[in-house]
């Protein structure tokens, strides 16, 4: 369960005090495949960067799984995002040196979950799950955007979070594809994930369980 | 004001703020130039000071043209001066003796004449006190005081070689002077004095000039010319009735040690290239990193008109005021140290800098360097930087520059159980260009230390070779008059702690030239034929047979100095006055000074006389100070027997002065390369910088999914670590034939050294250490900067 209250978050700019959030309350269930929507500027980014631990409200409070985000110190808040949540990026952000399966080992080896010698099986599993397998050993340049975005969201999945942030993850595919990721998504929410993801896409609407649009950084739907 | 001129106002205004902006790149590429400038600069400085001052020095003493050795009475001074061929001449006696300082007998060389204080020819300069001596005291040269620890004012025991059976006469120093023209006295050990002709008598000595110097009228720095000159005068010397034993000719206008000096400059100046070149390389790496961090701003600003040409000429001028900051640090930098070196290097070879100045155009040439090296070395990035297209420059900024890893970057480290060190692995041959440069810089500098090491083991090896094994003797003495060795060898072999002692005969020779001019001298001894107290490596030939065969080995460093001398060849060698023709046996190896080796008989039979002056002794002990107190029981023994012993020495005390004195040149060498490792250091820093700028996104995301701090830091600190031990690898055996070039070089200028095929264990080992410490310095701020970027920057970034 993810609760917000309150959320506010400012950003001091040479122009002067920006609010970027304004009193966001929202309550997401766990196991929910939530869309935040909205133009460009309304706070998409920055509430799923409040939700990833990466930014901290300037006022209010956020628990995720009874964790209260908003207190927690910096070293605690990277341990945490570590092993309870997974993020997917626009440009899908795959190390270009190592291969698909490194890739997803990588988050392993960073948090310790899993044991050594499990890792390379668990990748393998994942990239089974998303449908890239048999890309397993192949550098990130030469899989296409949609597998390496597939790529990607194995290794949000590594450390096994109950949590998915995704940011634009289909801003960069066409969209064939993206219904392709979305879809994926939804069979996650189905399995027990819960996922977050802000998007521009009108399609995203359609494989959700929810959808929360901003505006102004004001919660306008919800 | 035009909008041109506003447009270009506001252009260099960017310039000023990205320099300030970006404070630490713009910092360390001025300390790269600044660094490189310094090593060639104070090469240059050094070399351009000590020539200026050795060679102005040298001349304003007026040296002597020729110098021979001549009994001189009146008659023959003023016939000489009448010649039309001679300028001035003049007269001198010069004179061993021995003297007792607060550290105990050292030998002496005492110069002796009418006019010192007025002699046009090898001008003295008083240093301090009197000048000239007057009668009752001494002058002592500058460079005697420090090893014999003597000073103004100090009272020493002063005793001529031939008077060795009366009692020392005590005199005050009361001046001290300096002799350009002399070896410095404590290179030879022997402490020059400067006495009147009264003073000399008064020691028991014989105060006829012994010397004739000469300078000739024209064509001053021709040395046939002066070698005809010089055997005219032989000759006119001989038609009066003075025998002529040794003709001198120096190369007109060097000091003695000038060759050596330059050479030795030459060497280091090659260092100086090298610093400059690293630093080049430096530069390079920097404006790089500086386009690459700045690719979206020239895509904005191509994308408002610029040409490629205007943000060229943006970036060029700013590399050229960071070179004019560099050199306004560096130029000053460089002097200090040079003027420091130049004041220790002169002191040696017995002159002084204080006088003199850095020439005007050693410092434009480094200003030159200065602004040019980043201009130069910006140029390829720069085009590279400015080509670029709007497009590409504003859609991915930095990472356009990324180039596709190969498909056989896979094959590295496959298998390996840690992902961060692939990526620290993969990483560190992202960018292989780079990589190498940086692997290149950072091992020509571990080359040049391995190599360094190499020569200091190498000379160590040498000298040790030369005091170990090629001389087996602890001492020697030199008696004022010849002996009969078989009652002598009985009464030294029997005082205790003598494990052998010998007798060895000796002179001056000279080779005779077709012209009937004389080589410079050199000395001959004449070996025993069962001697165990030499043992010289053969080079070529055969060494002496036993007999009276007018047979000579010559040593390599006199085969250097005459060629002529090859094994087989008949020379006619003046020995002692007597020409013969002497036919060369062998080559041997036996130190930095030029030497010949003949039969005693041989000897005895060209300077008549069968007996012989010199005594060589081991001893029981390998200790200096029990050594020292058997030469005492020696000296008591003789002093018993009322036989005079003109001077004495211990093999041991030479020893150190002469490794000091070497081990100088691989100490320097040691500082210049550890300079080149601090350049390679700056191009490992800016590499990694370069790297965690570029993959700043890269790091965001790593932190996004789970990477600490710790992690962060390791994987930068490994990456720079394997470019490290990467340069560790090649420096090894790159450094071969640095070993070899550097043993060569110092074989031309000092003596030969055994070439090293193999790097010093211990010298790898301590390259190892020294790398790896440079790699973590290197990478710690870019490391600290990496730890510092944020997941909300790659979940930023477009």
């Amino acid at each position: 369960m993810i609760i917000l209250r309150d959320i506010q978050k400012t950003f001091v700019l040479p122009a002067g005090p920006f609010v970027a959030l304004h009193d966001v309350n929202l309550d997401i269930a766990a196991g929910s495949f939530v869309a935040i929507v909205g133009e460009s500027g309304s706070g998409k980014s920055t509430l799923l960067s409040i939700l990833a631990g990466v930014e901290r409200p300037t006022q209010g409070t956020i628990h995720i799984a009874d964790v209260p985000l908003h207190s927690l110190p910096e070293r605690a808040l990277t341990q945490w995002r570590g092993k309870a949540a997974g993020i997917v990026f626009q440009f899908f952000q795959l190390m270009p040196t190592l291969t698909a399966a490194e890739n997803v080992m990588l988050a392993m080896d960073f948090v310790g979950r899993w044991a050594p010698r499990e890792r390379r099986d668990r990748a393998q599993a994942l990239l089974l799950r998303l449908g890239v397998a048999a890309q397993a050993d192949k550098l990130p340049l030469t899989l296409s955007g949609g597998q390496q975005q597939r790529v990607a969201i194995a290794r949000a999945l590594a450390n096994g979070p109950a949590l998915l942030l995704a940011d634009e993850p289909t801003g960069n595919l066409d969209s064939r594809t993206s219904d392709g990721i979305f879809e994926l998504f939804g069979g996650l929410a189905h399995d027990g994930e819960t996922v977050v993801m802000a998007t521009h896409a009108a399609a995203a609407g359609r494989f959700a369980t929810r959808t929360v649009a901003l505006a102004d950084g004001r919660v306008v739907q919800s | 004001m035009s909008s041109g001129s506003v447009l270009l106002g506001a252009r260099w205004r960017k310039v000023m703020r990205d320099v300030w902006l970006h404070k630490a790149r713009t910092v360390l590429v001025v300390l790269a130039i600044v660094v490189g400038i310094v090593g060639a600069g104070a090469v240059l400085d050094t070399w351009s000071l000590l020539r200026r001052v050795t060679r102005e020095g040298y001349l304003a003493t007026n040296p002597p043209s020729a110098t021979l050795r001549v009994s001189v009475d009146s008659t023959l001074l003023a016939r000489v001066r009448l010649l039309p061929a001679v300028r001035a001449a003049s007269a001198r006696r010069t004179v061993t003796a021995r003297v007792r300082t607060s550290t105990g007998w050292h030998t002496a060389l005492l110069f002796s004449g009418a006019d010192m204080g007025a002699s046009d020819i090898g001008r003295i300069e008083a240093v301090s006190g009197m000048w000239p001596p007057a009668d009752g005291t001494l002058t002592i040269e500058k460079s005697s005081l420090e090893f014999s620890s003597a000073a103004q004012g100090d009272s020493v025991e002063l005793q001529l070689s031939s008077g060795v059976t009366t009692s020392p006469l005590v005199l005050p120093i009361e001046g001290v002077a300096r002799d350009a023209g002399l070896a410095p006295g404590w290179m030879e050990h022997v402490v020059y004095g400067f006495v009147s002709p009264a003073t000399l008598t008064a020691l028991g000595g014989d105060a006829t000039p012994n010397q004739l110097r000469i300078v000739v009228r024209d064509a001053p720095f021709d040395r046939d010319h002066i070698r005809r000159v010089a055997g005219e005068v032989a000759r006119l010397a001989g038609s009066l009735g003075h025998e002529v034993t040794e003709v001198d000719v120096p190369v007109p206008g060097r000091h003695m040690h000038a060759g050596q000096m330059d050479s030795l400059l030459f060497t280091q100046g090659a260092f100086g290239v090298l610093s400059l070149l690293l630093s080049a390389l430096l530069v390079v790496n920097l404006m790089t990193a500086m386009l690459v961090g700045q690719t979206r701003e020239i895509g904005v600003m191509k994308a408002i008109g610029a040409s490629a040409w205007q943000i060229a000429a943006q970036y060029l001028a700013l590399a050229l005021v960071l070179g004019l900051v560099a050199a306004a640090i560096a130029i000053p930098v460089a002097a200090a140290i040079a003027w420091q070196y130049a004041a220790f290097s002169a002191e040696l070879l017995n002159f002084d800098v204080s006088n003199a100045s850095i020439p005007l155009g050693a410092l434009l040439v480094q200003a030159v360097v200065g602004m040019l090296l980043p201009v130069l070395a910006a140029l390829l990035p720069v085009w590279r930087g400015c080509r670029i297209s709007v497009n590409d420059a504003l859609r991915d900024g930095a990472s356009v520059h990324e180039p596709t890893p190969s498909g056989w970057i896979m094959t590295l480290g496959r298998g390996a159980r840690s992902r961060p060190f692939l990526l620290s692995l993969r990483n560190t041959l992202r960018r292989r260009q780079r990589a190498a440069l940086t692997v290149t810089t950072l091992a020509l500098g571990g080359a040049v230390y391995l190599g360094a090491l190499g020569l200091r083991t190498s000379i160590r090896d040498s000298v040790d070779v030369l005091f170990t094994e090629q001389l087996q003797l602890d001492m020697s003495l030199r008696m004022v008059e010849p002996f009969d060795a078989s009652v002598m060898l009985p009464l030294v072999a029997s005082v205790d702690g003598v494990a052998r002692v010998e007798a060895w005969s000796g002179a001056q020779a000279a080779v005779e030239e077709a012209d009937g001019l004389l080589s410079p001298a050199f000395a001959v001894t004449g070996l025993p034929d069962t001697t165990m107290l030499v043992r010289y490596p053969l080079i070529d030939g055969a060494w002496l047979g036993p007999g009276d065969l007018p047979e000579i080995v010559v040593n390599a460093r006199l085969l250097a100095d005459q060629p002529a001398l090859t094994v087989g060849r008949a020379v006619s060698l003046v020995v002692n006055g007597q020409s013969q023709v002497w036919r060369v046996r062998g080559v041997v190896e036996s130190g930095p000074s030029p030497a010949a080796y003949v039969s005693p008989a041989a000897l005895a039979r060209v300077l008549g006389e069968s007996r012989v002056r010199s005594l060589t002794v081991r001893a029981s002990s390998r200790s200096l100070a029990e050594q020292s107190e058997l030469l005492q029981r020696i000296r008591d023994r003789f002093g018993e027997q009322g036989i005079a012993v003109a001077n004495a020495s211990l093999v041991g005390a030479n020893r150190g002065a002469v490794e000091d004195h070497l081990l100088m040149v691989s100490g320097f060498l040691l500082v210049m390369s550890e300079l080149a490792i601090v350049i390679g250091g700056l191009g490992l820093m800016s590499t990694m910088s370069l790297a965690v700028l570029e993959r700043t996104r890269e790091i965001g995301v790593l932190r996004a999914i789970g990477a600490s701090h710790g992690a962060i830091l390791v994987m930068v600190e490994g990456e720079s670590l394997l470019l490290a031990l990467a340069s560790w690898l090649v420096a090894i055996p790159l450094s071969l034939p640095v070993s070899v070039l550097l043993g060569q070089a110092f074989g031309r200028i000092m003596m030969p050294v055994p070439v090293r095929w193999t790097p010093d264990p211990q010298g790898v080992l301590v390259w190892l250490v020294l790398v790896v410490v440079v790699s973590l310095l290197s990478a710690a701020l870019p490391a600290q900067r990496a730890m510092r970027i944020t997941t909300g920057e790659a979940l930023a970034a477009r």
